[in-house]
């Protein structure tokens, strides 16, 4: 009996996080998502300059432990702008997981046959016009399933926000083992919720999937 | 023409995305920028009516978070009787212990009360308020064991264990083996302190000296006997860390840490959290 009120006590309190690591991650992609299909956009059709930027940005950052990311936004740029702690988080892993996005990004755009980006040229389409509406669209099917991969990956990646203080699920799961000494429990609850955003997450994407198949 | 400025743009909208995050925009209030220059630290503090502490909320009894989310200890107890004094409230924050050293040097928080103790490498990077509470160490020996102690030395002559590295590792070696109170081969190291309890509890050694409060964890677990919890074999104690030449707001916490040494606040505290 005690021990299951131990488990609703401890659920309760971890429950509380699923909201931050929610939100960390929704920021976190979504800024990722702007980085990615932007550099990746540089690194295929931009002109040189642009491609290494693009290049230097994927190369560096992917090179850097998202943590070591994180510490830099939080106590080196938060001198001068302040930046809540949750912000600064998911900025940092957005920022991380853009690198990542952007390689996933570019291998769908070089998917997309050039023979397309030729044809749209030469009916007097701009560049920017014929990503948009001719590229884009293909490409962002074809990224889906890796970019869904990088989703789940991001929400993982979401636990290292609490080097600097956020109460996200792996937080709590540590204070209640503190409190309660019994790590085993808590650790058990946050797998249990981190398992189910998991699923939650592939099958939101996978119905995406579906939904904008392309019917060859 | 048109397409080159496109591409300026596309670029120019590139830099702007990569920057976002590293952008300068100094802004009217910086709460976290006063850190460096520390002088009015405590005036700016009583003018935001709030001083923000940082603590690692996971070590019961000093600060722990209690089942409906509130800080519970005896740091948080502590700290929110010094904010009265003050007279502004206490923000805590939760952080991981090793976080807390670069937030009190940045400015994110104003101060870090995590039972820390103000060694050399910790107190290059903050200051540090004189210590709230002593460290203490204590003597455990089996539950059968018919010693009696009254002062650290009466464990001369006797086998004794301790953690390898430790302050009390060096103590022994110091006050007992160096003055010929303890043979040296009556003194046992050992990698971590449970091994030497078990070791304790087995009969094998008789007597362990290490930290007091988990040694008393330990005790209970293992079924030792603490014998004597003393001040004197240990080194310095836990100190509230404040940013770097912030001498006014260290001046005042000294003011009231003695203040509360002094007329017992800090000791009906500490019973209160079932400290020694």
């Amino acid at each position: 009996m005690e021990f299951f009120q131990n488990l609703v006590t401890t659920f309760n309190f971890i429950l509380q996080g699923v909201w931050v690591t929610i939100g960390v991650t929704a920021v976190a992609l979504a800024v990722g998502l702007v980085f990615g299909v932007t550099m990746a956009m540089a690194r295929v059709y931009g002109n040189p300059f642009l491609q290494t930027v693009a290049a230097i940005y994927s190369v560096i950052v992917r090179a850097v432990p998202v943590v070591v990311i994180i510490f830099i936004l939080f106590f080196v740029i938060a001198r001068f702008v302040n930046l809540s702690p949750f912000w600064a988080g998911s900025l940092a892993l957005g920022f991380a997981s853009g690198a990542y996005q952007s390689e996933i990004f570019r291998g769908a755009f070089r998917a997309v046959p050039p023979g397309q980006m030729i044809a749209a040229r030469a009916i007097g389409m701009s560049k920017l016009q014929a990503i948009q509406s001719i590229i884009l669209p293909q490409a962002a099917r074809l990224a889906l399933p890796a970019w869904g991969n990088e989703a789940t990956l991001v929400l993982k990646d979401s636990t290292l926000v609490f080097v600097v203080g956020v109460p996200e699920i792996l937080r709590r799961a540590q204070q209640v083992s503190a409190r309660t000494l019994e790590p085993f429990l808590a650790f058990s609850v946050a797998m249990l919720l981190y398992l189910v955003l998991t699923l939650l997450t592939t099958q939101i994407l996978q119905w995406f999937e579906r939904r904008y198949r392309l019917q060859m | 023409m048109k397409k080159q400025i496109r591409m300026w743009m596309l670029l120019i909208a590139a830099l702007l995305a990569l920057s976002a995050c590293t952008a300068v925009q100094p802004t009217g209030q910086q709460p976290g920028a006063a850190s460096a220059e520390g002088s009015g630290k405590l005036a700016q503090i009583k003018a935001a009516g709030k001083i923000v502490v940082g603590t690692s909320a996971d070590y019961p009894p000093y600060e722990s978070i209690d089942a409906d989310g509130n800080f519970v200890g005896f740091d948080m107890d502590l700290i929110r009787a010094i904010g009265e004094r003050l007279g502004v409230e206490v923000e805590i924050v939760d952080m991981p212990f090793d976080s807390l050293i670069a937030a009190v040097q940045e400015g994110k928080i104003d101060a870090v009360i995590a039972a820390m103790q103000a060694t050399a490498e910790r107190d290059e990077k903050v200051d540090f308020t004189i210590p709230y509470r002593m460290t203490k160490d204590a003597f455990a020996a089996a539950q059968d064991s018919t010693l009696v102690m009254e002062k650290p030395e009466d464990a001369a002559g006797h086998s004794i264990g301790v953690q390898t590295g430790t302050v009390q590792e060096r103590w022994v070696q110091d006050n007992l083996v160096a003055t010929g109170l303890t043979p040296a081969d009556l003194v046992f190291s050992y990698e971590r302190a449970d091994q030497a309890a078990l070791d304790v509890a087995n009969g094998r050694i008789e007597l362990l000296l290490m930290d007091a409060e988990p040694a008393m964890e330990l005790a209970k677990q293992t079924g030792l006997k603490i014998l004597l919890i003393t001040e004197s074999t240990a080194e310095g104690g836990k100190s509230i860390a404040i940013p770097e030449g912030a001498d006014d707001l260290k001046a005042e916490l000294d003011r009231i840490i003695q203040e509360m040494l002094d007329d017992g606040t800090i000791q009906k505290i500490q019973e209160a959290h079932g400290l020694p």
